[in-house]
């Protein structure tokens, strides 16, 4: 039982930075921008948040500046894409090297080239009073640091607004079919930017909750492909709040199974293990297939006065 | 006219886009409290200061070269393949397997080993390959995932099945199979010249064959190719293994030519620093090259740098990532019609101007 309430437990931790991730790239492709720079956003959130944690010893400031320094890069992108409409593919890839090359090129710079290890106090759990002693699901959703709960908001946010209100289906019409957005008088560059600054804002809190509420440390790799996971995961969420949810959770679950079994070890060489979660993302993608969805006009370059 | 200026364009932009990365580099040292002038002297006395440092630079380059063609390739032919390190990776451990059991040594153990590396490689981007052409699935996501699958694998062969004792490494390959060097006192061996020649097969396929004609059309127009007849997946699976093969045969001679064993780190990040090689490098193989051999020399002149001047290392690694957001915003701007106006409006005035003095 134990085992298993604390394999939920790390599920529900390891889900969190895949979901924020997730939801920017939710968030950046309703609006037609395939942003596959996450990897890199998130990478150089982690490093900013960590090391402003580290500097004022505030989570919420390295949390909030991982924000601010993930809608800054992710700017870059927006420009070059949205108004100089370079290839969204190439563009993002061109975030993957150049965020995390600036953020160990930070953290040389800042540590210089010592080895010993810098570590942060981590953000501390929050018990909802009341909820958190009901048994088994308490510890579960209750009794965790407070960006869980964020995370959790968020997705119900996200459900709310791109369902139920008149901005979020004009901002999902932008992704659709930019063109006819534009003739209904949605201002479709003016929400192109925005999705830009939100998905940069969330893969930078995605990749800070990595070094502040995670693991106390910042390593150079550290997101270790989440940021591709967590494009399988809007692809596996079908681009939907509730979908991208269920997606994060697998995959956390994934990524908490393969470190309880590497602690269980059975004489396997861990890095099987540590498989785990990318051969799941391998998996769900095939079995899933290609069965086309998401926004029509994903990825393709927008001008005006252009059909 | 037209043909020329574009010709222009994909020249001109990179070499706009390594001034303005080097001019930012230049700050950046100059904020660290260096003198630029200085640094960029070392650096520049690093990378080719004497013929050592030279063949550190070529050495550096090698698997530059390959990573680069590897992508340099799969995009010309519409795959966006990011799995070069994985290859690279599983070539070289299928290459280790090979050169430390087999027991062949000197030219026909080379080449075995060669070929080992080159097949476990095309294999490894077969895999995704499939998976596209079957499933219809994005290629970039798999091929990722496969790169930390590949390097897991790697992971298990070190730290378990061929561990030396008490280190998490394995032994080096056999002397009798390791490359040897072309010029003596100068690092770089024979994986350099393979690299060349590989990137020089793969300009004459790519540009002078009805073969690689057939795979750039794909790659250029996808729909237009499938109804002109061509089996498009039967091309996009060629694709894959190709690419794959040559980021596996990188592996292998960067094994054997320059770290003789797998060890932790090995291949990292070089899949990514292809793909940047082969698009500063506009996806031509001869310009891939070019480029791999220009970011080689900062990466081998930036260690001189470091130590006479503190300047870290790292910062060659700002420079080229830099390179890249330049010159990928530069291309697209190039292409913008508003540019094309404004090119067309000044040479016209240019014109006008030459024909009113006349």
């Amino acid at each position: 039982m134990t085992w298993i309430t604390s394999l939920l437990l790390a599920t529900v931790r390891m889900a969190v930075p895949l979901l924020f991730i997730a939801l920017a790239e939710l968030y950046s492709e309703r609006a037609g921008m395939v942003n596959i720079g996450l990897e890199g956003l998130a990478a150089i959130g982690s490093l900013v948040g960590f090391l402003v944690c580290y500097i004022t010893g505030s989570t919420w400031l390295g949390i909030l500046c991982g924000a601010l320094v993930g809608v800054v890069v992710n700017m870059i992108y927006a420009y070059a894409t949205i108004s100089l409409c370079a290839d969204h593919i190439v563009y993002g890839m061109a975030i993957n090297i150049f965020a995390p090359a600036l953020a160990s090129f930070i953290y040389r710079v800042y540590f210089g080239t010592g080895s010993d290890l810098k570590q942060i106090e981590l953000m501390a759990g929050i018990g909802i009073p009341g909820l958190k002693n009901i048994p088994f699901f308490g510890d579960l959703l209750f009794n965790q640091t407070p960006m869980v709960y964020i995370a959790f908001l968020l997705v119900i946010v996200t459900c709310i607004f791109f369902n139920k209100t008149r901005a979020g289906l004009n901002y999902k019409a932008v992704g659709e079919h930019p063109q006819a957005a534009a003739t209904l008088g949605i201002p479709v560059v003016r929400i192109k930017y925005l999705s830009c600054v939100l998905c940069g804002a969330l893969s930078g809190i995605g990749g800070a909750y990595l070094t502040t509420c995670y693991s106390n440390t910042y390593s150079q790799g550290n997101v270790a492909g989440r940021g591709f996971i967590a494009l399988a995961a809007v692809i596996f969420g079908r681009w939907t709040g509730g979908g991208v949810l269920l997606a994060c959770l697998f995959f956390g679950f994934c990524d908490a199974l393969q470190i309880r079994l590497q602690v269980g070890s059975f004489g396997v060489p861990y890095q099987f293990f540590q498989m785990i979660p990318y051969v799941a993302t391998i998996v769900v993608l095939s079995v899933i297939g290609a069965k086309k969805g998401g926004p029509q006009a994903n990825g393709k370059p927008y001008r005006r006065e252009q059909r | 006219m037209k043909k020329l200026t574009k010709s222009l364009g994909s020249f001109v932009v990179p070499v706009l886009s390594i001034v303005l990365a080097l001019l930012i580099g230049a700050i950046i040292m100059a904020v660290l409290g260096a003198n630029p002038l200085v640094a960029m002297q070392y650096l520049a006395k690093g990378a080719f200061g004497n013929a050592a440092n030279i063949g550190t630079t070529l050495t550096k380059a090698t698997p530059l070269i390959f990573c680069g063609l590897c992508a340099c390739f799969a995009y010309k032919c519409g795959v966006f393949n990011l799995g070069g390190e994985g290859q690279f990776i599983i070539g070289s451990v299928a290459c280790y397997y090979v050169a430390y059991c087999s027991g062949i040594g000197g030219v026909p153990g080379i080449l075995l080993s060669l070929l080992a590396g080159a097949v476990a490689g095309g294999i490894w981007g077969l895999i995704p390959g499939v998976l596209k052409i079957t499933r219809g699935q994005n290629e970039m996501i798999i091929t990722i995932m496969f790169n930390y699958v590949a390097t897991l694998f790697m992971g298990v062969v070190y730290t378990n099945w061929l561990r030396d004792e008490s280190v998490p490494q394995t032994l080096p390959v056999p002397d009798s199979v390791q490359l040897p060097r072309v010029i003596d006192g100068m690092r770089f061996t024979w994986a350099f010249v393979i690299a060349i020649v590989v990137g020089i097969v793969l300009y004459y396929f790519l540009f002078w064959t009805s073969g690689g004609f057939k795979l750039r059309a794909v790659g250029y127009n996808m729909t237009a190719s499938r109804f002109n007849g061509f089996p498009i997946k039967r091309y996009i699976l060629t694709s894959f293994i190709i690419s794959g093969a040559i980021a596996g045969l990188g592996g292998g001679a960067e094994l054997l030519g320059t770290q003789f064993r797998l060890i932790n780190g090995f291949g990292a990040g070089y899949g990514f620093d292809g793909v940047s090689m082969a698009l500063i490098g506009q996806l031509h193989p001869i310009a891939t090259m070019i480029v791999s051999i220009f970011f080689a020399a900062l990466r081998a002149g930036s260690t001189t740098m470091q130590a006479a001047t503190g300047v870290p290392t790292s910062v060659s690694d700002i420079i080229q990532a830099l390179v890249i957001v330049f010159s990928v915003a530069g291309m697209a701007l190039v292409k913008l019609p508003e540019f094309e106006a404004f090119r067309l409006r000044y040479f016209r005035k240019k014109e006008k101007k030459e024909a009113t003095e006349q």
